[in-house]
């Protein structure tokens, strides 16, 4: 299942799409190749990304990822995937909102086949952004919000219904 | 020579007075609000004191208790560092009430200094330039004519006024009457009052200012000058010494006039007197900062002087012997402060945590910090975290050393200006030297971070996501068929 990960207020899904002999990683339209060389004492990691080199140090905290990549300082907000589909309703064909807030993004369209964990929409709420992923793998039934709406804790976001077989 | 000195403040220049009281064999007092508990500037002083207050500021501010906590610790003196009571008169006489060493000048002094209309005042007394200006005393017509006699372009706003209202700049004499008449119908209307000022408007400003120490009675000397152009939200960033492009000729006389100042008020202890330098050379007194600044490693540097140790051992009741011939300045220093602050949305202040923290080490390089992991950023006081100094042989040297420490210096959990300062030392003009105080503001769109582009980005959302536990456990833990199935089982 992919992972959803925010810089600068966008958006983009990781996917493993192979391990061996060498971890590759899909984000958006790409594929990288991803090696890491071990740490060295002060903390700082190698990774090599499509053979190029670059020095990492890193630091999670909570839904935020610090990064210092070679010269240049990120934050990185990332949710669980799990958590986002656990969030979203537990019936798992309705993503409901857990805190009042307003969409900021929607990636989501009608009648469109998701797989579980795919992003459905960029939602901001306590000034925070969270995204609201795909509970298990279906069809979108219902969009219930666009763009810019804001809608209170519990409001049905998005209804799903299964797969045909 | 004092025995215990305490610290009326925190933070880097908490510990960077620390640093000097342990080499001179003198006891610390650090005195801290419960906000800073276990700060670094707590755990390295000697002694310790908790101070209470609602705000945490406060209690850095707070004279009855500050002389309670150096009594309690038999401090002989207390040194204020810069901010909060630094340039308060009447917390310097009431220390020197109290029988303890004031480390730094006398209350008087602090007073005269402290007061902008007084102290040029003072300035003119003694010979100092200052801008020149004129006050409307009767009618528009004679304020006209006196405005003119100081010559163009002139600055005039209200004389009662502030923020910008009625303010405007007069680059002709024939556009004069009608501005100053415009200025001060708005002078009415804001503040009730229609009397106008001008004062010679300097574009493109240089900000000069010379570190001067003395002994009380008169013998003053200077440790050079500091450039300190490079401003956001009037705020310096960057300083260096020597400053650039700066005629020695020049230099001299901006040196010698910021002794003259001093000396008159027979300043006593380290203090700084500012200046505003036109492009065309003349120069204006701005204020006396009667404290140590947050800027006076890089005047360190190029003087090999301690000026905290000269701080302790004239407050101590050492004679000041230094002559000016004794003073030199050699090689090349910038200070860069390292701030918690969001460049990119207009420097905007920013809170968060210390989870990394690796500090540059290096030839020439000093860091001055009262960091470590863990440590909470808060808004509860100043959004300077630390100060990062790199020395060279000369300005390139040093510059390129600068450029290399920032790199190198690793700060995560809140955000920072570390990545801009590192795009100001790559900066064609900024390495040329040619500055002034509106610098940041003119070249803010090279100064703005490149976007990534597409590879660049993955790299960044790659190396973020091998952070996570989750994802490392799907990338290797999980044998080839079941992994693919990804953690969503039914």
């Amino acid at each position: 299942m992919p992972s959803t990960l925010t810089l600068d207020g966008d958006t983009s899904t990781l996917d493993i799409i192979g391990r061996r002999p060498q971890l590759q990683v899909r984000v958006g339209d790409a594929t990288y190749t991803v090696e890491e060389l071990p740490a060295s004492d002060d903390g700082a990691s190698t990774l090599l990304i499509n053979g190029q080199p670059y020095t990492v140090w890193r630091t999670r905290e909570g839904d935020r990822i610090h990064l210092k990549l070679d010269e240049r300082t990120f934050s990185v907000g990332y949710q669980e995937a799990v958590v986002a589909a656990a969030q979203s309703g537990n019936a798992g064909n309705e993503v409901r909102a857990e805190m009042p807030g307003m969409v900021v993004d929607v990636m989501a369209t009608a009648n469109a086949e998701v797989a579980a964990g795919d992003p459905l929409l960029v939602i901001e709420s306590m000034k925070m952004q969270i995204t609201i992923a795909a509970p298990r793998a279906g069809v979108i039934e219902t969009l219930h919000v666009e763009r810019n709406s804001s809608f209170q804790k519990g409001a049905l976001l998005v209804s799903l219904h299964a797969l045909a077989e | 020579m004092l025995k215990n000195v305490l610290i009326a403040n925190r933070g880097e220049i908490a510990c960077r007075i620390i640093r000097t009281l342990r080499r001179l064999g003198i006891a610390s007092t650090a005195v801290y609000h419960f906000a800073d508990r276990g700060a670094p500037h707590v755990t390295a002083a000697d002694h310790a004191i908790e101070l209470t207050a609602d705000v945490p500021t406060a209690a850095y501010l707070d004279v009855a208790q500050l002389l309670a906590a150096a009594q309690a610790a038999g401090a002989d003196a207390i040194h204020p560092g810069y901010g909060f009571l630094a340039e308060n008169a009447g917390f310097a006489a009431a220390v020197e009430a109290a029988g303890l060493v004031f480390i730094g000048p006398q209350p008087e002094v602090i007073r005269l200094m402290g007061d902008k209309i007084i102290s040029r005042e003072f300035a003119v007394s003694q010979g100092v330039p200052v801008a020149p200006s004129c006050k409307q005393e009767g009618a528009l017509e004679d304020f006209v004519a006196g405005a003119t006699a100081i010559g163009f372009p002139l600055l005039i706003k209200a004389a009662a006024g502030g923020g910008g209202k009625g303010m405007s700049i007069v680059r002709s004499a024939e556009e004069l009457p009608a501005k100053a008449a415009t200025a001060s119908s708005e002078a009415l209307r804001y503040f009730a009052d229609g009397r106008v000022y001008a004062e010679r408007y300097v574009e493109r400003p240089r900000h000069i200012e010379v570190q001067v120490f003395g002994d009380g009675q008169g013998h003053v000397v200077h440790l050079f000058e500091r450039e300190c152009s490079v401003q956001r939200r009037f705020q310096k960033i960057i300083e260096e010494s020597p400053a650039p492009n700066l005629p020695v000729a020049l230099r001299d006389r901006i040196c010698a006039s910021a002794v003259q100042l001093a000396a008159a008020a027979k300043y006593r202890n380290a203090g700084t007197v500012e200046f505003i330098l036109a492009p065309d050379g003349e120069f204006y007194f701005l204020e006396m900062n009667t404290r140590l600044q947050v800027e006076h490693p890089v005047t360190e540097c190029v003087t090999g002087l301690d000026l905290v140790e000269l701080q302790v051992r004239v407050a101590g009741g050492e004679a000041f012997t230094l002559q000016q011939a004794d003073i030199t300045q050699t090689g090349h220093a910038f200070e860069c402060r390292v701030c918690a602050e969001q460049p990119e949305h207009d420097f905007r202040p920013a809170t968060g945590r210390v989870m990394t923290l690796r500090e540059p080490v290096g030839e020439g390089l000093r860091f001055d910090g009262g960091l470590r992991e863990g440590l909470a950023v808060t808004a509860a006081f100043d959004s300077m975290l630390a100060k990062l100094i790199a020395y060279g042989e000369n300005r390139a040297e040093s510059a390129a050393r600068m450029r290399d420490a920032l790199n190198e210096l690793v700060l995560l959990g809140v955000d920072h200006n570390v990545d801009y300062l590192g795009r100001i030392f790559t900066h064609p003009a900024f390495l040329a030297g040619e500055l002034h105080t509106g610098f940041v503001v003119e070249h803010a769109p090279a100064l703005t971070a490149a976007p990534l582009h597409t590879d660049e980005r993955a790299a960044v959302l790659i190396a973020a996501i091998l952070g996570t536990d989750e994802f490392r456990r799907l990338a290797y833990d999980c044998p080839e068929p079941h992994a693919s199935i990804g953690h969503w089982r039914n």
